[in-house]
């Protein structure tokens, strides 16, 4: 007896720690006899028992896992061949049924790749192009000078579509799975259309360089107008102003000459001798300025000034 | 070996009463290792006792049962960074980037059918760690697949011309509140601090032909530029032109309306006079004139009036110029 002590210690000790077990909070459990489920399964975290060494513990993620799908090329409703990648998040909502539909994640994850890829070709195959890449209507600003016609974005509404369609299919294939979200990851040309579409963008931009450099000319020519047109009126106006400051000089002194010689006295008459002398003195400086050394004169006695030789 | 040897090896005899205090002393380091724990300044521990959480401690020292309690510490005021479209290949002074090999990353279709090389940074901070921890399963590649999504759908929403310019800060405030979102339906923990366009370019192949526009915008300012300057040389002369002009009709102005004062002064002068003695200032303003211009004249005839026919006197007189 006192020898057997120590053994039924170790059994008794062996078969408590084989039926106790512990579930963290990111785990949930499936507890099997012989293979076959058996009582609820286990969500909560905590200390747990099961009958030792006849019960087996399995045990799940209770976290939201991965879910990242390959690049399909699918094409859309307008015939654009285009690379989607999508990913979701999924959760095993119900451990037992999990258990007996797919086993483990493995499992779960190529189960998930069918359901979440199917569906996806088919929403985005009944799409345009524009739906899939936008998604609200609202009016963008391009190179090109009209406005892009939006209305047609789509794309939450594409994913929420997605979501709701993967949803059921889970439901009906009852995997104990529930996806909580699928996202569009990268949309993309394949290389060829790629290459297009950066040829039509380098086009694009020569266009617009060009129209900068027609624009440089165009200035260019205007401004060198204008310098035509602003010299013409600088020199014309000053031309005017010198006119009239002339024309200005030339009335004063038509004033004051008539002013001086016609001698107008306080009933505005002309004074006659005035105009008279004026007559006089001009024609004797006339006579001065006519002859000099080598003019000829012919004189006759009959003139005053040799009145005296007679 | 001989079995007689192992019959010799005698347990060496420890005196139990000499090593009692260091063998204590150990134990009882060995306790306090698994019963307390340290939690640093910038974290956050959870404890999971028998695999159920029980509580979110502070920073401090704290005790834990040994074997039951599980701690778990997290950073909480780290702040983490994601980068997309680049890596940081050398943090310091001078940060070295690597940009190539990300294309599949930065590469993205715009609204307007283009595509837009997007580069970004988000940083997060995880702000409760229950549910970073037990929540979501790899929460840094969530955080990497909901941060492209995002940014696709903003930038799959706007032009290009838009992406590289004006919207830049639109897209990143709407992709941080759009990314918390999803982060938050997935019970992530996560606090998403900030996300922020590093740069939006032309992709790689077409980046010459925005270079070109930039130099045509360039030349299009130059040939203005050349414009200008012709402009200027040419009006300034002109003014300079205009305003000689101007001068010289107001000196015009001022020598003509000097004259006429002078003249009419001189005039008025002179007739002030004359009035009173006219007769005899005409017989004197007369000889005066004709004694100056007689002096001055050499050839000088004087006829009698009493002759006839001085055309014949004339004719000698031409050919006595021309014999000379």
């Amino acid at each position: 007896m006192k020898k057997l002590f120590p053994t039924f210690l170790i059994l008794f000790f062996a078969i408590l720690f084989n039926g106790l077990f512990i579930i963290s909070e990111s785990e949930q459990a499936v507890v099997t006899q012989f293979g076959k489920p058996v009582g609820e399964p286990i969500v909560d975290a905590g200390l747990k028992f099961k009958i030792p060494f006849i019960q087996k513990v399995i045990r799940f993620e209770k976290r939201i896992l991965e879910w990242d799908g390959a690049a399909n090329e699918i094409p859309t409703k307008d015939d654009k061949y285009i690379f989607i990648d999508t990913f979701a998040r999924w959760k095993i909502s119900d451990p037992l049924t999990f258990y007996k539909a797919a086993k483990n994640e493995r499992n779960a994850q190529s189960r998930l790749d069918d359901v979440i890829d199917g569906i996806v070709r088919d929403e985005i195959s009944n799409r345009d192009m524009e739906e899939i890449i936008r998604s609200t209507g609202r009016s963008m600003e391009t190179y090109e000078d009209e406005p892009t016609i939006g209305n047609s974005g789509a794309r939450q509404e594409i994913i929420g579509n997605i979501l709701t369609n993967v949803t059921l299919k889970l439901a009906d294939l009852k995997m104990g799975i529930e996806v909580l979200d699928v996202q569009l990851k990268r949309i993309d040309y394949n290389k060829q259309v790629q290459s297009k579409l950066f040829n039509r963008m380098i086009s694009e931009q020569n266009m617009i360089a060009e129209e900068y450099r027609g624009q440089g000319q165009g200035r260019k020519q205007n401004r060198l107008g204008e310098q035509i047109r602003d010299e013409k009126q600088i020199l014309s106006e000053a031309y005017m102003k010198s006119q009239k400051i002339r024309g200005e000089a030339d009335a004063y002194a038509i004033n004051r000459y008539s002013e001086a010689y016609e001698q107008r006295g306080k009933d505005n008459k002309i004074n006659k001798d005035a105009i008279e002398f004026y007559e006089f003195i001009k024609t004797l400086d006339a006579y001065e300025k006519v002859f000099d050394s080598s003019s000829r004169l012919i004189l006759s006695t009959d003139s005053d000034f040799f009145k005296f030789l007679k | 070996m001989d079995p007689n040897e192992i019959k010799e090896i005698k347990m060496p005899e420890i005196e139990f009463s000499k090593i009692k205090f260091p063998l204590i002393g150990g134990l009882l380091l060995v306790l306090a290792y698994l019963c307390f724990y340290q939690v640093e300044a910038n974290e956050e521990a959870v404890i999971l006792r028998l695999g159920k959480y029980s509580d979110t401690v502070g920073p401090g020292l704290h005790p834990k049962i040994p074997f039951i309690d599980r701690v778990y510490k997290i950073k909480v005021d780290y702040q983490y960074k994601e980068e997309f479209g680049f890596r940081t290949n050398n943090p310091g002074v001078r940060t070295n980037y690597s940009q190539r090999g990300y294309e599949s990353e930065s590469w993205m279709l715009t609204g307007d059918l283009k595509i837009a090389e997007v580069h970004w940074v988000v940083q997060y901070k995880i702000s409760e760690p229950e549910k970073y921890l037990f929540k979501l399963k790899n929460v840094e590649n969530t955080i990497r697949d909901v941060s492209e999504s995002t940014m696709r759908l903003m930038i799959g929403d706007r032009a290009f011309k838009e992406v590289l310019q004006k919207e830049r800060t639109a897209i990143a405030n709407l992709s941080k509140i759009h990314m918390q979102k999803i982060l938050d339906s997935y019970e992530s923990g996560i606090q998403v601090q900030m996300v922020q366009l590093q740069g939006v370019v032309p992709p790689a192949p077409v980046a010459d032909s925005f270079n070109e526009v930039n130099r045509a915008k360039q030349e299009e300012e130059t040939l203005v530029n050349e414009a200008n300057q012709e402009y200027n040389k040419k009006i300034f002369t002109a003014k300079g032109l205009a305003q000689k002009m101007i001068n010289e009709a107001e000196g015009y102005y001022q020598e003509r309306t000097n004259e006429a004062d002078g003249d009419a002064a001189l005039f008025e002068a002179i007739f002030e006079n004359y009035k009173n003695h006219k007769d005899i200032t005409r017989t004197r303003l007369f000889l005066e004139k004709m004694e100056s211009i007689l002096a001055s004249v050499s050839d000088k005839i004087i006829i009698d009036s009493n002759l006839d026919g001085v055309l014949p006197l004339l004719n000698v007189d031409r050919s006595s110029e021309a014999a000379k």
